[in-house]
């Protein structure tokens, strides 16, 4: 059988066993289960729809958090391994076969003829919609936490702060950092260092602008600031100024957006 | 009466001087980019001589420091209070812009293989590299131990594509700066045609108005 026929096969009957599935006492539901070690199907299915899960939970979690919550290391690794398990299976399933196919299901080289088992067309599908939702899952969770290094990056957050993320910007109190280990992966922290140097190269080109300014329409050049902690001394053209903590300064907006940005200094309308 | 408006327009025109109509076209340009869905090209001369501008005004903010005049003051304020506009304006739009990147970034980085007027060299260098990074950061953390062919990241098959598109039939506010001719806009049951006449504000698709926006005929608002 011409390998581009198998595809449209496969996928009806995937569409047949999964409106079916609800129902115990459909014969497709029934047959494909009893195909095959029933323990082992489960516990695939119920992995994966509590893992991947967990990481699509997670990620929309951090998308409305101020800090970044530690790494799922584990649940990340769990997928993965899960992945790798339905591919072996989808192997062994087509092994019979003599098949050389790739892991899509649409691209089956071999004298497997869906139409003749139904229940193995079945479980294949089932086990590379599985794989692709495991995939999707894992490129929201990390899209998500990769999003929110860019904004950090964005925010003027110092690289090295980044590693102690799960600590609040807002409150850098010196005692918590010590104590928080890196909420971070490695991957995670190599990649904040390179997105800051390529948003760092991109701002260079703009030095006139400063392109991670605020986004607030300037009204005022010169705002009244008060300081909120020690933040030295500044050059400004009109001198110098040390900023100690609880003081008020009329200062020129320009000179103090970083400080702005950084917690130091609050704005005062 | 619209004629004598055209008449009006076109012999006022030339007497407004190009920085006015830089501004003009520059605020445009970021409103238009700020309320639209998609991408639109980006306008290099306009950007080169506004930061050509911005780089003078600098020059001269700094003149005028160095001499301490206390008279001179005001007109500093003056000037610095501009200079942070035109910032502003310039950086929001380039925000605007990177954002709408990074949403998008293989359905825009396929387009640029295409049309290279819809992004700067730098925008480009910017969407590349940051690509880079991400499938770096993507294969390093689970995908290098997928099987072969789920590895990519611009699949289509299985009946998702994992390229996201910006939603093009979304509805955008617009005023027609000229007579545009017409567009066709789609009802639940029929197709009707919309005369876009100067000074017309509309509410369509930007599917319908997108090449009128390009063109300049249209203003989203």
């Amino acid at each position: 059988m011409p390998s581009n026929h198998t595809g449209p096969v496969v996928q009806e009957r995937a569409h047949e066993h999964a409106s079916s599935a609800s129902s115990p006492t459909s014969p497709l539901a029934v047959d494909f289960t009893s195909s095959h070690d029933r323990d082992f199907q489960s516990e695939i299915a119920k992995m994966y729809a509590e893992q991947g899960n967990k990481l699509v939970t997670d990620a929309k979690r951090i998308s409305s958090l101020q800090h970044l919550p530690p790494y799922a290391t584990s649940t990340v690794r769990a997928v993965t391994k899960e992945v790798r398990d339905l591919d072996r299976e989808v192997t062994n399933l087509l092994a019979p076969y003599g098949s050389t196919q790739g892991s899509d299901g649409t691209q089956i080289k071999s004298s497997f003829n869906p139409a003749d088992d139904p229940a193995t067309a079945c479980a294949l599908l089932v086990n590379h919609l599985s794989m692709r939702r495991n995939k999707r899952c894992l490129l929201a969770y990390h899209r998500m936490r990769t999003g929110k290094l860019e904004q950090m990056c964005w925010n003027g957050v110092d690289v090295a702060d980044l590693q102690n993320a799960s600590v609040s910007t807002s409150s850098a109190g010196g005692s918590r950092h010590s104590t928080t280990a890196s909420s971070l992966s490695a991957e995670e922290e190599q990649y904040a260092h390179q997105y800051s140097d390529l948003l760092a190269a991109y701002k260079g080109q703009w030095t006139d602008i400063d392109l991670t300014g605020s986004l607030e329409p300037p009204r005022d050049i010169f705002i009244d600031v008060r300081v909120l902690k020690d933040a030295g001394e500044i050059q400004t053209e009109y001198g110098s100024i040390t900023l100690t903590k609880n003081s008020q300064f009329y200062v020129r907006q320009g000179d103090v957006e970083r400080l702005i940005q950084q917690g130091y200094l609050q704005k005062l309308s | 009466m619209d004629e004598i408006d055209d008449i009006l327009a076109s012999v006022s025109a030339p007497t407004v001087p190009q920085r006015t109509r830089d501004l003009q076209a520059l605020t445009r340009a970021w409103v238009n980019e700020r309320t639209s869905p998609d991408l639109l090209p980006y306008p290099t001369p306009l950007v080169d001589r506004v930061m050509d501008r911005v780089k003078k005004q600098i020059e001269t903010i700094e003149e005028i420091t160095g001499t301490l005049d206390p008279k001179s003051n005001f007109t500093l304020v003056i000037l610095q209070t501009e200079l942070e506009r035109f910032k502003f304006l310039v950086r929001s739009f380039l925000r605007a812009r990177i954002a709408k990147i990074d949403k998008y970034p293989i359905h825009y980085r396929d387009l640029t293989l295409t049309d290279l007027s819809l992004l700067s060299p730098l925008e480009q260098q910017y969407l590349q590299s940051h690509q880079a990074l991400l499938s770096a950061h993507y294969n390093g953390s689970f995908l290098a131990t997928f099987p072969q062919a789920l590895q990519k990241l611009d699949d289509t098959a299985g009946g998702v594509s994992m390229v996201d598109k910006p939603d093009e039939e979304t509805a955008v506010f617009c005023r027609v700066l000229r007579d545009a001719g017409t567009v066709e806009i789609m009802g639940e049951t029929a197709t009707t045609d919309v005369d876009l006449k100067r000074g017309d504000l509309w509410l369509l698709r930007w599917s319908a108005v997108k090449d009128a926006t390009v063109r300049g005929d249209v203003e989203l608002v």
